[in-house]
Formats: structure tokens, sequence, C-alpha cells
């Protein structure tokens, strides 16, 4: 043939060999290092405020075991976190060895595929952390984190509030109870029951309460059910009295207003995930030691579930990650030993899913801010009672954000219960594709 | 037929023939000619192609796709611009952006105008200190801005009800109540853009010829009415010129909602390029995303052109 032909074709053969050296085969599955003194790099972890200092005090211990790995750590909130990863992911480029992920967001990025397999490295470990944190981790029988904290939710309350009105927190039993409780004190002390914004509501606490049913967005099989499930509507409903009767105190979360009202006792409960006492004790109201405690969530019926969920959070590897062996060794040190997980609890208050942690001693410590109750002790028991719900999902975002706004029009009486929670339930048939 | 012609005739296609081989060698030599020039606009021409044609033939190409920016592009056809026309959420941002537009661009662009005309009399003092704190708005980071009037307006803790509570006005629900939000956002736009708006009302007001403003006077008409009789009839196309760049900022606002009342209350402030950014960063689904801006891209065109339409009839006799 013709020279420049052959040519031509050399170098579209050589160019071809060039790319495929280049390309990386797909990832073998990761092996755990034999000698940990093996392992070197250095690890890229992304974690907020709050997160990072917990994990920095198990370094040295873990650098010592590992003394050839380095770690650097890039602090910013959850939600730069997650737009930063998914820029990553798309780029090609640019993830962490290690990312801190929320539950409410895991499974979104599991269904990506953008996460390493970690199935036969979790495995002993399935039946040693709370089972329903493992939910969002997995796809088709394949695990692609791993579990570090629950948010195990009862209900914080001001033990000064409710003297003062008379109210006895063991005698609430039920949902009933506890409105009829919120009566009593909004005619003694005049003080609101909860929080619960209207024009401003992230529906977050209709989800705690849904989770508490076993309900949420989604049944197994994917599909929709909000407008479906009677006990959601009862949810909604139920909610729908405390605005009507002026038991509610309209503050958007999360703002100085918020904070100050939980300070100054200006609201009687504050129904909550573990974390939330964890932020009261360290920002929201530190002075207020002592004036708080903790009772179980009410119930519907007599022996309905007293646990919910809100909130938890694990640690992934990106698929991009060069150093998946090492990051898989941070990982296990950190979150797999008892230890580590119940000094990370120590300093943080950060709740482990780490079921054998709860054997520590300090654990059974009463807690001073909570009045000397054994508060601890009462979520680790609580953590194993939580129920499998159909909250967190692949489409868990948007679904929040649809229901907020329909709870937002029912709470500025817009319109009735079923009708935000069928709106809901269209909308997000429409832009999920469910059923 | 004589000699000549015959020679001529065969010079003629002779002549024709290497015409034709040296054009496209005459074309090279006129690039080389001018190689520098070429040079160096080729940077921009670069750039532009990287950055800004190629994501704009590549979203066209994304919005017939359903893709989740990892992954393989599903082929979806027209079924992303179907959803599009259903979207009641994408309709109701273009909603809110109407309605914005006419709470804040006629009081903005008539405040400019009054600014600039105030500017452009004797009467005023310290020229440039007015000029500079009109203008300091503008060049003000957006997001602290959003920020600063998110704390300000706040109705439980914010200084604007504190100083009404002064006054003895009640609290107003600034960010709480859907038409109150879109006033808010509105006041800040106005804070926020007048003083763009009144530098190039004064550009058109001194293009004015002195002399119309001096034969007024003369026959004694009095400030007002030579802004209302002279001087605004006068800026009609500069106001044209201002309304249009004020209706295609409102459509594409994005980070001050954003940052002020993220699309609230119940959806009130949100508008068409947060929609956008929400399908694309945090729903990840970026064929639809694309299809909802080329929907958007449409309707601003029309809209500009319509308008051009209405505020230029009678401009040109």
């Amino acid at each position: 043939m013709r020279a420049s032909v052959l040519r031509a074709l050399v170098a579209v053969g050589a160019f071809a060999m060039l790319i495929a050296a280049c390309t990386p085969s797909p990832e073998a599955a990761i092996e755990p290092a034999e000698d940990p003194e093996e392992l070197e790099g250095e690890l890229t972890v992304w974690a907020w405020e709050g997160a990072v200092e917990p994990l920095q005090e198990i370094d040295d211990a873990f650098s010592e075991e590992y003394p050839n790995i380095e770690l650097n750590y890039e602090v910013q909130p959850p939600a730069d976190t997650y737009q930063n990863l998914q820029l990553a992911i798309t780029a090609g480029s640019g993830a962490p060895d290690v990312a801190l992920i929320e539950d409410s967001h895991l499974s979104q990025f599991v269904a990506l595929g953008a996460l390493a397999d970690l199935t036969d490295l979790v495995e002993p470990y399935l039946d040693r952390m709370n089972s329903y944190k493992w939910d969002a981790a997995e796809r088709d029988g394949r695990y692609f984190a791993m579990p570090w904290d629950s948010g195990p939710v009862a209900v914080f309350y001001r033990r000064d509030v409710f003297e003062q009105a008379g109210v006895d927190p063991d005698a609430i039993a039920t949902w009933d109870d506890y409105y009829d409780a919120a009566l009593t004190i909004k005619e003694t002390v005049g003080v609101p029951m909860w929080q619960q914004s209207r024009a401003h509501n992230d529906a977050r606490k209709f989800e705690m309460l849904m989770w508490q049913r076993g309900l949420g967005y989604i049944d197994e099989e994917g599909n929709v059910i909000l407008d479906t499930e009677p006990g959601i509507e009862e949810i909604l409903e139920y909610m729908g009295r405390f605005w009507d009767d002026d038991l509610a105190a309209d503050t958007e979360p999360w703002t100085d207003g918020w904070y100050s009202e939980m300070n100054e006792g200006e609201v009687a409960t504050v129904p909550g995930a573990v974390w939330m006492g964890t932020f009261l004790k360290s920002f929201i109201a530190p002075e207020t030691e002592g004036l708080w405690g903790v009772f179980l969530l009410p119930v519907w019926e007599p022996g309905d579930a007293q646990a919910s969920n809100d909130g938890g959070s694990a640690l992934a590897i990106p698929e991009q990650s060069e150093q998946q062996e090492a990051a898989w060794a941070y990982i296990e040190f950190h979150l797999g030993r008892d230890d580590s997980q119940v000094r990370m609890y120590e300093v943080s208050d950060i709740f482990p899913a780490l079921e054998d942690a709860y054997e520590d001693p300090f654990f059974a410590e009463p807690d001073p801010y909570f009045d000397g109750q054994e508060v601890r002790s009462l979520f680790a028991e609580l953590v194993q009672e939580v129920p499998t719900a159909g909250v967190y999902n692949p489409d868990y975002a948007e679904m929040n954000e649809i229901m907020a706004v329909e709870i937002q029009r029912f709470a500025t009486g817009r319109q009735s219960a079923a009708e935000a929670l069928s709106n809901a339930a269209e909308e997000i048939r429409a832009r999920t594709g469910r059923s | 037929m004589s000699p000549d012609g015959t020679t001529k005739a065969l010079h003629g296609t002779a002549a024709a023939r290497s015409t034709a081989v040296r054009r496209p060698a005459a074309a090279l030599r006129r690039l080389g000619r001018h190689r520098w020039a070429y040079a160096f606009i080729a940077p921009f021409f670069i750039l532009f192609t990287i950055f800004l044609l190629y994501p704009i033939l590549f979203s066209f190409w994304l919005s017939f796709h359903e893709w989740s920016g990892l992954g393989a592009m599903a082929f979806a056809g027209g079924g992303n611009y179907g959803r599009v026309a259903n979207d009641g959420i994408f309709w109701n941002s273009m909603r809110n952006a109407v309605i914005i537009f006419f709470l804040y661009v006629p009081a903005m662009t008539f405040l400019a105008i009054v600014f600039a005309a105030l500017l452009s009399t004797g009467y005023v003092r310290l020229q440039g200190a007015w000029r500079a704190l009109i203008f300091l708005p503008y060049v003000t980071n957006m997001v602290a801005v959003g920020f600063t009037f998110q704390l300000m307006f706040d109705s439980r803790v914010g200084i604007v009800n504190g100083a009404l509570a002064l006054l003895g006005l009640g609290p107003v629900p600034w960010l709480d109540e859907p038409m109150w939000a879109r006033l808010t956002l509105g006041l800040l736009m106005i804070w926020a853009w007048v003083g763009y708006n009144t530098v190039i009302m004064l550009a058109g007001i001194q293009s004015i010829p002195r002399e119309i403003f001096e034969a007024a006077k003369v026959d004694g008409a009095g400030p007002v009415q030579i802004l209302w009789r002279i001087t605004i009839p006068l800026l009609k196309p500069v106001i044209i010129f201002s309304v249009t760049l004020s209706v295609i900022g409102t459509f594409n606002m994005f980070t001050e909602p954003f940052i002020l009342t993220q699309g609230g209350p119940i959806r009130a402030t949100e508008t068409p390029v947060m929609q956008i950014f929400q399908h694309t960063f945090q729903n990840l689904r970026f064929g639809y995303a694309a299809a909802i801006s080329y929907v958007f891209l449409a309707v601003i065109i029309f809209v500009t052109l319509v308008q051009f339409r209405i505020l230029s009839r009678g401009e040109n006799r």
C-alpha cells in the first residue's frame, strides 16, 4: 500500500495504544493492606465543621498505626460538599479520597455510581451497626459507604417551663396527651409547645413524624405514598391543629430568632435528633445547663414504636480516588473501632452507629446539661428501635423541596392537608418518573 | 475573425485559467499579510468557541437527552420540552419575573431619570460625591447585599421593623409573605441598580443640546415642566435601552433572590434561572435543565422583540 497510508495507520495505531495505556483499567476490588506501614500517600478528606474536629482527634492514634499516610482536610458546609462532589464527578477529577455525606443525600450519590464498592470490606460490620443505616448506602445488594452517626429522635423539653405549667412529662404517652399538654402550657405559661414555621417550613419535623410510623415519601417499591397512606394525612392534620390553636412558634428554622426562642425558654419542647442536643449544648443555649430534659416521642396508638430518625451521615470513597486502600484504612480506623467512635462521641456528641460502642461506660454516665438524666443510654436503646422508612432515597432533595412548599401552603391557609399531600404526590411523580 | 480577436480570445481563456489557480493562493497571501491582525483577535475567538459557542451548542444537544452528569446520556426526543410546557413550577417562576419586573422597574427607571436630571442641573453641589454615592451600590457584591438585606428585613429582629416600631407602625412581614417578599426583592433591586441606570440617563441628558433647555427657560418653563415635557420625551431612545436591559436583567435574576429569600416564601420569588440551577445541581437532571433554558431563551427573545415594536412605534418616521 501507499507509504502515506501506511504511515497514517501506524500513527493511528500508536495513538490508540497510548490512549489505552493512559485509560485506567476498571478498579479491582479494594484489598485491605497486609502491613499498615506499606500504605502510603496523602488522603484528601472532605467534611464539615463540627465533624472535622472529632475526626482529627483520632488522627494521632491513626498515624501511629499508619505512619506513612498523610491527611489533608478540606472543610466546607454540607451543601457545598455535595455541589463540589457533583462537579468533581461530572468533571472526572477533583474528588476527594474520603467524603462525608449525610444519609439524606447518600442514596443520590450511590445511584449515580460515583462511589467505590465497599461490600466485601463492610461485611463484618453489617451486624454491628444500626441496621437501618445500611439502607441509604445500599444498591442492588452492594454497599457503597460506611455509616458514622445516627440521628435517633426524642423530645427535648424545658424542665422549668413544664414545672411552671404543672405538666408532668412522664404523663405524655400519646400525641393527644402532647396536644393537651400544649394547651395547658399555653394557658398557664403562655409559651408555644413547639416551633413550626408556616411560610418557611422545611418539612423536617413532618418527615420525623412519618419515619416514626415507618412511613415516608415512598414505599419499598419506590411508589409515592403521600396521598395513599391515611397515617400521613393524620400527621399533617395534627400539625395543622397546632397552627390553628396558636400552639406553634412561627419562626424560620436556623435563624437567630429560632435559637433565641430555645435559649430564653420561649418554647416548651424541641422534638429533635440526638445532634440537636449537641447543638443546644454547644452554641444554641449553652447557658441553660440543667434546665433541659428528654422524653420519648409520644405514640399514635399504644404499642407503636417511639423511635424515629433525622439525619445521620456516612463516610464514602469516591470511585475516582487513586488511593482507595489507604482511604479504607482511614475509614475502618475511625468508624469501625469502638474506641475511636466512643472518643469522637465524647468530644463532639456525634452519636455512633456502631452498636458495640454502646457498651462503653461513657454511655451510662448522667449528663449534667439534662439535669443528670442518663440521656446517652436512652438514645442508645432508642436507636436500635428505629424502623425502616421511605424518607431518604435518591430523589430526597427534590421531594423534600416540593413537600416543604406544599406544607407552607397548608400552613398559611391556602389549601387543606389532603390537597397538600395530593399536590406534592402528583408533582413528585411527574418529576421523578415514579408511580 | 481578425488575428487580434483570435489572439485575444486565446489569451482570455488562458488568463481565466491562470486566475482560477491563483485565487486560493491570493487568498492565502492576504491571510499572511494580515497575520498579525488575525493573531491578535484569535484569543478571543478561541475562548469564545470553547467557553461560549461549544456550551451553547452542547446544551442544545443535551436538551434532547436525559443525563445525570455521570454515565451515558439517554435520548429523550422532545420529551423534555413537553414536560417544560406542563411544568407549573417553571411557569410560576416566569410569572414571578413579570410581577417583580412591574414592581420595581418603572419606579427605578423614573428615579434614575430624576437623579440624572438633578445631577445635570447646576442646583446640586458636590456633584462628584453624589454620583459616587448613587453608583456605589452597583459595585457592591450582590451576595453580601443579599445577606445584609435579609438581616435588615427580618420581621422579628431586623432594623427596618425596629425603626417602624419607633414610629408606632406594626411589624411588616417583609420576607414572610409572598407579595411582601417580592416587594422587598424589588427594593433591593432598586437600591442596587438605580446607579447604573442613572449613569445611562445622565449620558442621554448630556447629549440633549443645551439650547433647548435655555429656550424653554426663556419661555418660562419651570424645572418640573422641563423634566416632563422636554427631558423625558427626548430621552425616549435611552429609556427604551434601559428598559430592555432591565427586562433581560430581571428575567436573569439569580443571586439576589437566591440569597435573600431562597425563592420563597411559597415560591413567590423563584426565578427561571433559579429553576435551571435547581434542576442541574440539586436534582441532577441536566437534559431537562437545558430544555428549560432554551424555552426561557425563546421567551426572552419574543418579549424583547415585542417590546421594541411597542416602544419604538412612532420613533422612526
